[in-house]
């Protein structure tokens, strides 16, 4: 019986092609749009995902302290953790690694090339700290970084732009007229979550940036230090630890503020997710309204093809169609369409998804969920759309039906 | 001793009142009680306003009378539900309507087919009965052809075939020639005749008398009641 109602439902709204369409072309565009838009949010997920985890997430940052006038939030104060203060957290339980970066923007020359780009005075644990790997060449050491050695380790882009096809390994470079070694070459990262090229980037030891190209101000502080961590859920108590030897350091009477932040990976990590999460989920919701516009077209047509097929129920009524029978095929007319809609826009969806994806060059996932929701999308909307129509069909007298004109 | 022949409808005081909003009722049948006989060709003739459409209603098990009691083939159908009058129409009734009410978009072969759907008869043997029933009503190899392919008295066999095709106890036949001319209307009221001969009962409602002319048992209503019922050729008005 299931096979015959949808037969003659199957006919029924193949006689209308055109309107057909363009009521199902309503539900395409619906649905084609929400699976766009969740692929955009599990895209920017997915990087963001993927940018941390290149940053490493058991991280704690130390910085200076905002400053706060007024009750107003300014930038950042002035630096308050010295080098010292760092390796002297090294010892702290559950603490994996300590680093900490001197940070400027020079203008790099090789020869007759030259480039902008940001120097890091770091030390060598920077690297585990941070999840960068050496491609060619060595790391500077320790014992590099107490002597201020002039050695640099360069990003993908500054190879590029400066050396091009010559390997950069035992070249000298310049910044800001200082001549520097390559000892090593990074592996690329590519770009971070703000846009920003984390290849363009040279690693040196802290102290070669402080006597060579930042001045004697506050020669030994550090502009940010890293903390990496044992494990995740070791997080907050290292936290609390170095908030409490940094404060001992720093002579900071109890009740006063700190002069120095901390900021957890984790908990940033969570902001940006649940940031990227509310966007997702409202930009499907965006679409949706599409899908509600979609879903009216389908009761529109079914309310429509209802009056005109005014006669053709009384006769069908008439002929020993059952109520239940009436009610069934206006039902599977309308999840016909709903279903075809759905599943077109499903394809139509991932195919525009992927096609964005090889245009951005980002990698778009196709996900289980986009066929989830047009799934539902195509019994809800058949169901909801189609039962009033349906409903009013089975209700008609056969009497009034076959006199209508 | 000949079996005496079966009854196909039995009315028994039979009456219809229609309840308006507003506590207003109007009686448009009162007391209606006859036998139609199987094999009998019966016109019911009535002007407007009569009752007769709403006896036909009745009769074809589209709307219940309000007391009486209605016997179908024997079986009372005056209370049945709406699923099982629903029932009987596919089973044991045929209509032939004044407007064809065929699908267009639908070839002849779906439409005669159509009543066997609903019986849960298969595709193929649906088909071969329509192709069946059209031969009997003269249109053979039309099948495959749509209704506004052919003309209004071959339309009219489409639908006779229709109600033909689940072998029914009796066909309404409401108007038949109402939208037809005069030769066509012939033609189509000889295949009526033609049907009747081979033993099918047939119930004509019309209020033409040369349509009514092909009948042999003539039920006149007027004002609810049953003013005449008799041979048709001893009617004079």
């Amino acid at each position: 019986m299931i096979y015959q109602i949808l037969k003659e439902a199957w006919i029924s709204i193949s006689a209308y092609k055109m309107r057909t369409f363009l009521t199902m072309l309503g539900i395409v565009i619906g649905v084609a749009a929400v699976v766009l838009m969740v692929a955009a949010g599990q895209t920017v997920q997915n990087e963001i995902t993927k940018t941390f985890d290149s940053m490493g997430t058991n991280l704690i940052i130390l910085g200076p302290a905002e400053v706060v006038s007024g009750g107003v939030r300014g930038g950042r104060g002035r630096p308050s953790i010295t080098f010292d203060d760092v390796e002297s957290l090294r010892n702290l339980k559950d603490v994996e690694a300590v680093s900490y970066i001197v940070a400027t923007a020079v203008q790099a020359v090789y020869g007759s090339n030259n480039y902008g780009v940001n120097v890091r005075g770091t030390t060598p644990d920077f690297l585990k700290v941070n999840n960068w790997e050496i491609e060619t060449g060595v790391p500077f050491t320790e014992k590099d970084v107490k002597t201020g050695k002039p050695y640099v380790l360069i990003g993908q882009t500054v190879i590029d732009e400066l050396f091009g096809l010559q390997n950069p390994l035992g070249k000298v470079l310049r910044l800001k007229g200082q001549p520097f070694t390559v000892i090593g070459t990074l592996k690329a990262k590519g770009d971070n979550l703000m846009g920003q090229d984390e290849d363009n980037v040279i690693l040196t030891p802290a102290t070669a940036v402080r006597q060579r190209l930042r001045g004697s101000y506050r020669p030994n502080y550090t502009d940010v230090a890293f903390v990496k961590v044992t494990e995740e859920n070791k997080m907050e108590m290292v936290a609390k630890r170095i908030e409490y030897q940094l404060r001992a350091r720093h002579h900071i009477k109890e009740g006063a503020d700190n002069d120095f932040s901390i900021n957890l990976m984790t908990e940033m990590v969570e902001k940006v997710r649940s940031i990227g999460l509310i966007l997702s989920i409202l930009l499907s919701a965006i679409a949706s309204i599409s899908l509600v516009v979609g879903s009216i077209g389908i009761m529109n047509m079914m309310l429509v093809s209802v009056t005109e097929r005014t006669r053709e129920i009384g006769t069908r009524k008439a002929l020993g169609a059952p109520n239940r029978w009436i009610m069934t095929q206006f039902l599977a007319e309308s999840l016909i369409i709903s279903f075809m809609g759905s599943f077109v826009g499903l394809i139509l969806g991932v195919v525009l998804s992927q096609i964005a994806g090889v245009i951005y060059d980002k990698d778009v996932p196709i996900s289980i969920l986009s066929v989830i929701i047009s799934a539902s999308v195509a019994v809800l909307v058949g169901v909801i759309s189609g039962i009033m129509p349906a409903r009013k069909a089975m209700k008609l007298d056969p009497i009034e039906a076959l006199r209508y004109q | 001793m000949t079996k005496s022949p079966e009854i196909v409808i039995e009315v028994k005081d039979l009456c219809k009142t229609y309840f308006m909003s507003g506590g207003a009722s109007q009686v448009v049948l009162k007391h209606l009680s006859f036998k139609i006989y199987s094999g009998e060709f019966v016109a019911i003739m009535g002007h407007s306003g009569s009752g007769k459409s709403t006896l036909m209603n009745i009769l074809g098990c589209l709307d219940r009378p309000t007391t009486g009691g209605y016997f179908l083939a024997e079986e009372p159908v005056a209370q049945a539900t709406d699923a099982e009058l629903a029932d009987i129409r596919g089973s044991k009734i045929g209509f032939v309507f004044q407007n064809f009410n065929l699908m267009m978009k639908r070839t002849i072969a779906d439409n005669v087919s159509l009543p066997l759907i609903y019986q849960g008869v298969s595709d193929h043997e649906r088909r071969e009965r329509a192709i069946e029933m059209l031969k009997r009503v003269g249109l053979e190899g039309y099948e495959n052809r749509l209704p506004t392919q052919i003309s209004g008295g071959m339309q009219q066999r489409v639908a006779i075939a229709r109600a033909l095709i689940n072998n029914p106890k009796i066909i309404f036949a409401d108007e038949p020639t109402g939208n037809l001319d005069t030769r066509t209307s012939d033609e189509i009221m000889n295949l009526f005749a033609d049907l009747n001969k081979q033993g099918i009962t047939i119930v004509l409602v019309t209020h033409e008398e040369d349509v009514a002319d092909y009948a042999k048992r003539l039920i006149k209503i007027t004002d609810g009641q049953v003013e005449y019922d008799g041979p048709r050729k001893d009617y004079h008005p």
